[in-house]
């Protein structure tokens, strides 16, 4: 295994940066994940935070998170494209260890508006994530990662998405971001146990751990049920620190773990100091097993045989229903809107297999959808 | 590792330097503007208030 780093997730943000400061005074950073597509609306970039950036780029420990991507677009989108080339001068500016993105298309009206949910798992989607895959690597020219996602329709989508994405990212010879706090969604959206989902992912190809904190939600269709959300609004759970130490020595080519929360929950003292102590507590336990040796041969990620780029592959049919569903989501009143024109949609009776979906998934989807889609005014 | 001082208190600075602005708000007039008479360490990092801007993952 080799040495596993203790990140955080840092961006241009004074909530997160105050936070991160004692850690960095303190000398405890030793990585930093930026998500490098999420500053679209800054005209310049202070001068300190890209000095912070070649601190740890010129050291090999920056790692570039992508957010709006849209791995699963059906359709080629100019954005996308735009993307790339950001991502291309980015790489030529920063040394990036490794570039990773979310799994799932983005819902949502323009480019920065919107939020990953999934997509049947099928040969069109497939093909489509190992084309955008190729691409991010001809631009970067780093290992290329892809995270679980936290939001699942259905049980057996849950079962299925670690094979998922161990498709996609093999042509590359990429590799996983286990997001620790979205398995733990997971586990508690669908009742399933550590080892009977652990098991069902690549773990020899977990190149990064994310921990974070989120929230709970009501099911106003269960009273009975709370979903786990995903929101990295909060401390990181003892649960999902107990997660950590289970899947570490589960994980031979591991080397980042990394800290995340929003900038929106650190806006206290008492906020701030939870980070701390968190990561701290994180750093613990990652040194742990630093300090056992194992012989491992360290896989790069990068790929064995270059990709051949060819025309960006599309699925107009998927890209439509994308559409379709994003707007049922966004604009739905009520779960029973959102069902009833889900039934009569193009989309019912289809690989989406919506018939499948659980109900409390689907109110989960809507208030995602809703949260994140743009607002008016 | 090591972040040196001096870039420590040009963070520290840029952090108290704030702003209600976002890095991914949806106005255009919150959009930071760099401040001409503003050395370049004393650049302000916004401050994100709104929970529903800068996802940079938590989307979920």
């Amino acid at each position: 295994m080799p040495e596993i780093r203790s990140a955080i997730a840092c961006n241009l943000d004074a909530d997160i940066l105050s936070a991160s400061l004692p850690l960095l005074e303190e000398e405890r950073v030793e990585a930093m994940e930026w998500s490098f597509d999420t500053l679209f609306k800054v005209k310049e970039v202070p001068g300190w935070f890209e000095e912070l950036l070649d601190v740890f780029s010129k050291e090999g420990r920056l790692i570039g998170h992508g957010v709006f991507f849209s791995l699963f677009s059906g359709k080629w989108l100019p954005e996308q494209q735009e993307w790339l080339q950001h991502l291309r001068n980015l790489s030529k500016r920063y040394s990036f260890d490794h570039v990773t993105e979310h799994f799932g298309f983005m819902t949502g009206a323009d480019f920065h508006h919107g939020a990953p949910l999934s997509i049947p798992y099928t040969a069109s989607t497939l093909a489509i994530g190992r084309d955008r895959l190729a691409r991010i690597y001809d631009a970067c020219g780093c290992p290329v990662g892809l995270e679980n996602l936290a939001f699942s329709y259905s049980l057996d989508e849950v079962k299925r998405h670690g094979t998922f994405l161990e498709e996609l990212i093999i042509p590359i010879n990429g590799f996983i971001i286990l997001d620790l706090h979205n398995l733990y969604c997971q586990l508690h959206n669908f009742d399933m146990t550590f080892d009977d989902l652990i098991k069902l992912y690549p773990l020899d190809r977990v190149r990064e751990i994310h921990i974070s904190g989120g929230s709970w939600e009501l099911s106003a269709l269960d009273s009975k049920r709370r979903i786990r959300r995903d929101t990295h609004d909060d401390t990181v759970p003892a649960e999902v620190l107990h997660l950590l130490q289970q899947t570490i020595p589960l994980c031979p080519q591991l080397r980042y773990v990394v800290m995340e929360q929003l900038g929106a929950g650190l806006n206290t003292p008492e906020s701030r100091k939870g980070f701390y102590h968190d990561f701290v507590k994180m750093q613990e336990i990652v040194s742990t097993f630093n300090q056992k040796e194992a012989l491992v041969k360290i896989n790069t990620f990068l790929p064995v045989i270059l990709p051949v780029l060819n025309g960006a592959i599309e699925d107009k049919e998927l890209y439509k229903q994308q559409l379709l569903l994003s707007d049922i989501l966004e604009t739905s009143t009520s779960y029973n809107e959102a069902l009833s024109r889900l039934n009569n949609s193009a989309i019912a009776h289809s690989a989406w297999n919506i018939e499948a979906w659980q109900p409390y998934m689907v109110e989960t989807a809507l208030a995602i959808a809703q949260k994140w889609k743009r607002k008016e005014g | 590792m090591k972040i040196s001082k001096t870039l420590l208190g040009a963070i520290l600075v840029g952090v108290a330097v704030q702003t209600t602005a976002s890095s991914c708000t949806k106005k255009d007039k919150d959009v930071i503007k760099p401040q001409s008479e503003m050395q370049a360490n004393e650049q302000p990092a916004p401050q994100n208030s709104d929970p529903a801007c800068c996802p940079a993952c938590g989307m979920g």
